[in-house]
């Protein structure tokens, strides 16, 4: 026990059957509420993001061939998606309470006690990942009141505190493998020391690129602000195509910029206020 | 499926010109059902209030610093930025703990500082500037006789101002930051503009509020004078600033400058609060009712544009396009 370097996900979407195990397991696990019975319509995709309740979600892209090309050329991508863990994590860097810690598995993780629902993660999330949920002590014993999708205010008023996936911290504690990896029936997901899942990672883009297939990894030496991500992906097309943003930006690095802007108006006005009033 | 094939299918649908799907093939759309990438921020009316009051509470207390004490328009400025200072110092704070999802547990961001976030710094400035500005408010009190005189022996005023005027500047400035610092494609694009703007803003809409008391008060026309040609700098740096952000922007500035909410802002702020209240203060003469009327314009374009930033902010982050390649 005690592991010396981070743990994470390597998730490798050409292994992906959409079997949706993983979005059962996390929700069974951490006791999370469903998400309601809403079809979007949207291939097999009705769970549709990442929420507060909601800490694993496969994406469904299908890709007919083009009318010119045998059916044989289409494609039905399926990734499932679940929080980053980022090395430089947006929403660790906005938490003003502190509540948003690194763990010693070196995983991000929002300690329940300690948020005061202020949202600031929120939008300070580069892949819309965390968001606000009724807090479990709001009404007694209910549980959570309201389902993570929302995105109105109500979890606000119900005494909301921000919620994304904890990498099953309380497993990995025990040893265990978090449980949306342990119910992948094909290894789509795999759990483990995060240097170990970049060296088979790497190795098997390099056999998909010996077969010919475009796989690259997302989230691995990409040289964001962000930085490497815990969670990292095998992807075959574009990242917007899965919903991940292409190019994400940390947001802490607008804040040079930000405090200069507000520092020279005030200056500025401070010195035209002089030349007005000692006149 | 060719559009004749649809029509022969599907007459009405063809009638109203809905095809069946996309022109593109699915495998060139370029975004995921167009859903959305990132979450919408939750804020609602209490920090947007929150914002205008804030931006008020800074400007106040550098114009207590500008103030002459030696006339008496210029200690009524002064006494008023005091006590303005302070109520805003105790209702901002309310305003805060109003909008936490668990209000009660305000008390957990005074457990750490964390230079990295905002919306730390920006308690402890807020903390920072209450207590001044009540010990400030303490000396104003002693000085027009409401509480014993020795008390205010032991306000140091000449060293209060200035620092209140710094703590009061940055939060007027801080807020900007705090939204600029974010995924949100529209606030990360402003990063250069919003700060600056939340800083005129606010020095405008605290300079047309205490010309509007001015004016209420009594017959202060050099002071008033005063404050209405800061408020006049202050408005038009506001005006250009939006301006230049617009052009700036471009595609990701739409959700704040285009359809109703642009309007909106374009009629309350631009128009109205900077235009409309220059030109009423530009008028030859002094009038108490034009004063105030002017002021009512101001503070209603700050209350807007604050409005406005937030509510973009919500419809910005619905946008996948902006969002997937974010603003550096």
């Amino acid at each position: 026990m005690g592991p010396t370097m981070g743990n994470g996900f390597f998730t490798d979407t050409t292994l992906c059957i959409g079997c949706k195990a993983c979005e059962v397991a996390c929700k069974q696990w951490n006791q999370l509420p469903a998400d309601g019975y809403e079809f979007s319509g949207n291939s097999y995709d009705n769970t549709m993001a990442l929420g507060g309740t909601t800490w694993r979600h496969v994406a469904f892209v299908e890709q007919q061939a083009p009318p010119d090309e045998p059916p044989s050329e289409s494609r039905w991508l399926m990734m499932s998606d679940v929080c980053k863990h980022c090395t430089n994590a947006g929403c660790l860097e906005a938490c003003p309470t502190g509540a948003i810690v690194r763990n010693e598995f070196d995983d991000v993780y929002i300690q329940p006690d300690v948020c005061n629902g202020c949202g600031y993660c929120v939008p300070s999330c580069p892949f819309g990942v965390v968001d606000l949920i009724a807090h479990k002590d709001y009404d007694a014993g209910r549980g959570f009141v309201s389902d993570g999708r929302t995105s109105d205010d109500a979890t606000q008023k119900h005494g909301g505190i921000a919620g994304k996936c904890t990498l099953c911290y309380d497993r990995q504690k025990v040893g265990f493998t978090p449980a949306c990896a342990k119910a992948c029936p094909t290894e789509s997901i795999v759990f483990g020391d995060v240097d170990k899942l970049k060296a088979q990672a790497r190795k098997r883009v390099e056999t998909l690129t010996a077969r010919g297939v475009p796989a690259y990894l997302y989230g691995v030496d990409s040289g964001t602000s962000v930085g490497d991500l815990n969670a990292f992906f095998l992807l075959i097309d574009r990242p917007e195509k899965y919903n991940l943003p292409e190019r994400p930006v940390l947001p802490s690095t607008h804040q040079p910029a930000g405090y200069a802007s507000g520092a020279l108006a005030a200056a500025a006005l401070a010195y035209v206020g002089f030349l007005i009033f000692r006149r | 499926m060719t559009a004749a094939e649809l029509a022969a299918l599907n007459p009405d649908a063809a009638a109203r010109g809905v095809s069946d799907g996309p022109e593109l093939p699915p495998h060139q759309s370029a975004t995921y059902y167009e859903s959305p990438l990132l979450k919408r921020p939750h804020w609602e009316w209490n920090v947007i209030v929150y914002l205008f009051l804030g931006g008020i509470m800074g400007g106040s207390s550098s114009l207590v610093l500008l103030a002459d004490e030696r006339e008496r328009g210029g200690r009524v400025l002064a006494r008023n930025g005091r006590y303005l200072g302070v109520t805003l110092a105790l209702v901002c704070p309310a305003i805060l703990v109003s909008h936490l999802g668990r209000p009660e547990r305000f008390l957990n961001m005074l457990r750490i500082v964390k230079l990295k976030s905002p919306m730390s710094v920006g308690v402890w400035g807020l903390v920072g500037y209450g207590n001044l500005a009540a010990l400030s408010a303490l000396g104003q009190l002693a000085n027009d006789g409401i509480v014993p005189e020795w008390i205010g022996r032991f306000v140091p005023k000449p060293l209060l101002d200035p620092v209140l005027a710094i703590f009061g500047s940055f939060i007027a400035g801080y807020t900007g930051v705090l939204i600029s610092a974010t995924a949100i494609p529209v606030w990360a694009k402003g990063k250069r503009h919003i700060p600056a703007l939340s800083v005129c803003s606010g020095v405008a809409s605290a300079c047309a509020l205490h010309a509007a008391l001015l004016a209420i008060e009594g017959d202060f026309p050099e002071t008033a004078r005063k404050v209405e040609r800061l408020e006049l700098v202050a408005s038009l740096a506001e005006l250009a600033g939006l301006e230049h952000f617009r052009r700036y922007a471009g595609e990701i500035g739409k959700p704040m400058f285009d359809g109703p909410r642009g309007r909106k802002l374009r009629t309350f702020t631009q128009f109205g609060g900077i235009l409309g209240a220059t030109l009423l203060n530009l008028l030859p003469g002094h009038s108490r009712v034009r004063s105030v009327l002017a002021s009512a314009l101001t503070l209603a374009g700050g209350y807007v544009f604050r409005e406005t930033l937030i509510e973009a902010g919500k419809d910005s982050a619905d946008d996948p396009r902006a969002a997937s390649r974010q603003p550096e």
